[in-house]
């Protein structure tokens, strides 16, 4: 017994020595070559949640090599769920563990906030990011679902909220939440949306909240303020009016995106919805949905969009090496290759006009497939995240407004 | 007649949705009006990460230790709770069932401190004895009740007989608990291969099982891709299984193979 105690011990103590050794990375004094130097030789350690063989592909097949050949640094893809990579950082924290295993972190919204709230991220460090420098607006990317982003993350992608719907049964897809109304009253028992707990779902609620309660323009950039009464009633008397006519009367709603697919899927619904205005492409090609998918989006109240980022946490062992995945990954070669149907098909969040004409062309004349709307659409319809604290509220009063009765 | 219906009851029951699942890993997802179509997609997304086949062999070396340990702990316990009486004897066997009713994301959260400063988090073996959290309750409640089938006459006769207690267990105790070993090392072993947050939170994704790369893919309606990482999930146990029954052979030599043939 003593003897387990003392090795215990010993261990304890050894896990403290490697703690202390952890070398601080102080920015101001390093020009992009130091970093880049040092860089060259390590591995980062991508934490990514892993459930798209597209976006895997994407990762191994292409960036990881080219990564390899731009800065030396090779590039592992750790699959793990994004709730778990932040509580394993809050924990660590706790902990007092400078010496992580984590060196890039792909997220946004919820899990942005509460890792910058937390102090769980390594920054501000996109000032010394080359690319990020001369092809991103950085106004663009000031808020991130209403937290200030303050150089703690960096654009890798942007998706847009689009609705998909089977062009064999439905002729004229909707434009306004009023025509969606009256299709579904129509159509009695072909639409549905996800739980509002669910990711997407909650997304469908706020475009009703945008388009019924207030006028976007109101909230943009601005912090959470609870709705008027009457606004609030507005949002949750369409949803109600609509309910008897959704899948199975709305007695019981799907619980995730997976469940609403598979319902279309199916055949069971005519519509379904997400973010990634691309994400149909994949699923069309596997023969998951039907071959004649198309999708559309709402001219008004709009579709909202987002951006996801990169950031690095405190305890990156190899804060070098992520900013120069970073780099990489942001420039115009990776994010056109990323917006190829053939791995993943999101949208980049690089500003066009800073790009050279021969780049432009590029992304400009890229064929998305047939299930995606063109640019124009998109971009005229495009409404930013609003305040990440309307998620929440949405969420609690939803189930007892909408779901309970 | 009681024959028939338990291979009807076999044949619903087992048969067919493994064979339904084995279809669907090589077809297009099944869709009314829409005829089927052979993919090989779902195999090749399953071996499309390189790491597939050495996660597999993590979560069978994890899975194996798991068992190891449960049996070597779970024996004296349970032989002390069935043979022998103590006070308190009923709470204490309360206890050791509790953290089956703790949630799994508290015990994680609490064990990954611990886990941080013994400097085992993010290794093999942190995974490996948070994986007894889940799987030494059962391990125990099996145990258990195997011992409660041997008769004590039948221990105090060994010993009248001056066997010695490695003696007495090997040649009494262990052929008449090789049932209750079966089931227990198949319990545990499906238990440790099945973890997803115990071992994304130890492990830190540093211990790549195949519930790591596996359980992503489940977010989705793609059930082509998640027939195929079904079966193949499912070798994992069917290995674990093969070599536990070898080396029980080795350890426990003839009087097993006799047993066996009686069970």
């Amino acid at each position: 017994m003593k003897k387990i105690f003392v090795l215990l011990v010993a261990i304890m103590l050894a896990g403290c020595n490697a703690q202390s050794e952890q070398e601080e990375v102080d920015l101001s004094s390093l020009s992009w070559d130091d970093i880049t130097e040092t860089a060259s030789g390590e591995t980062v350690r991508l934490y990514m949640w892993g459930g798209d063989p597209g976006i895997n592909s994407y990762i191994d097949d292409y960036a990881a090599p080219a990564l390899k050949e731009a800065y030396g640094v090779t590039l592992e893809r750790v699959p793990l769920d994004t709730n778990e990579i932040i509580q394993k950082l809050e924990t660590e924290k706790r902990a007092n563990q400078d010496e992580g295993t984590i060196d890039l972190i792909w997220m946004n919204g919820e899990n942005f906030k509460r890792a910058k709230e937390g102090e769980l991220l390594f920054g501000p460090f996109t000032e010394e990011i080359p690319s990020y420098q001369e092809f991103y607006q950085a106004d663009d990317y000031a808020y991130d679902f209403g937290t200030a982003t303050e150089g703690y993350e960096a654009p890798w992608g942007k998706v847009q909220f689009v609705f998909n719907y089977d062009a064999a049964r439905i002729d004229n897809p909707p434009s306004t939440l009023d025509e969606l109304e009256s299709w579904v009253k129509e159509n009695p028992g072909k639409f549905t949306y996800p739980e509002a707990s669910d990711f997407t779902g909650n997304a469908f609620v706020r475009h009703v909240m945008l388009g019924e309660a207030v006028e976007a323009e109101e909230l943009l950039g601005e912090p959470y303020a609870p709705l008027e009464e009457e606004q609030a009633a507005a949002m949750w008397d369409y949803l109600n009016g609509i309910e008897p006519d959704l899948w199975r009367s709305g007695e019981t709603y799907p619980s995730s995106l997976e469940e609403l697919d598979r319902l279309y899927s199916q055949g069971e619904v005519w519509m379904t919805m997400g973010y990634n205005e691309a994400r149909a492409e994949s699923l069309v090609r596997d023969g998951i949905f039907p071959e004649t998918t198309e999708s559309f989006v709402l001219e008004d109240p709009g579709s909202i969009g987002n951006t996801h980022f990169l950031s690095i946490p405190y305890n990156s062992p190899n804060k070098e090496a992520a900013m120069a995945a970073i780099d990489f990954l942001l420039s115009p070669e990776a994010q056109l290759e990323k917006l190829k149907p053939d791995y993943w098909g999101e949208s980049s969040p690089i500003d066009i006009g800073s790009l050279s004409e021969e780049e432009r062309a590029g992304f400009e004349e890229l064929d998305r497939g047939n299930t995606v709307l063109d640019a124009e659409v998109l971009a005229e319809s495009y409404l930013p995240e609003i305040d990440a604290g309307y998620v929440e509220w949405i969420e609690s009063e939803w189930r007892n407004e909408v779901a309970a009765d | 007649m009681k024959k028939k219906l338990f291979y009807i009851s076999c044949l619903i029951f087992f048969i067919v949705p493994v064979l339904l699942m084995l279809i669907k890993s090589v077809t297009t997802p099944w869709r009314s009006g829409v005829d089927l179509d052979w993919t090989s997609r779902g195999w090749e997304v399953v071996f499309q990460d390189s790491r597939v086949i050495e996660s597999m062999w993590t979560t069978l070396l994890i899975a194996l230790a798991v068992a190891l340990i449960n049996l070597l702990a779970g024996v004296p316990i349970a032989k002390a709770l069935s043979h022998r009486s103590f006070p308190l004897k009923n709470t204490l066997e309360v206890i050791l069932l509790l953290p089956l009713f703790l949630p799994i994301m508290a015990a994680a959260m609490g064990l990954h401190i611990t886990m941080i400063r013994m400097g085992l988090a993010n290794t093999w073996l942190g995974v490996t004895i948070v994986h007894l959290v889940p799987t030494i309750p059962y391990t125990i409640k099996v145990l258990k009740a195997g011992y409660d089938r041997i008769p004590q006459d039948m221990l105090s006769q060994g010993r009248m007989l001056k066997a010695g207690v490695w003696q007495a267990f090997r040649t009494i105790e262990l052929p008449l608990l090789i049932p209750s070993i079966r089931s227990s090392i198949f319990l545990a072993v499906t238990i440790s291969a099945g973890q997803y947050v115990l071992t994304a939170i130890i492990g830190g994704g540093t211990v790549l099982t195949m519930p790591m790369i596996y359980y992503p893919f489940l977010q989705s309606a793609d059930d082509t891709v998640m027939a195929a990482f079904s079966i193949a999930f499912v070798l994992i146990p069917a290995a674990a299984i093969i070599i536990a029954e070898a080396a029980a052979m080795l350890v426990a030599g003839r009087s097993f193979m006799k047993r066996r043939g009686e069970v």
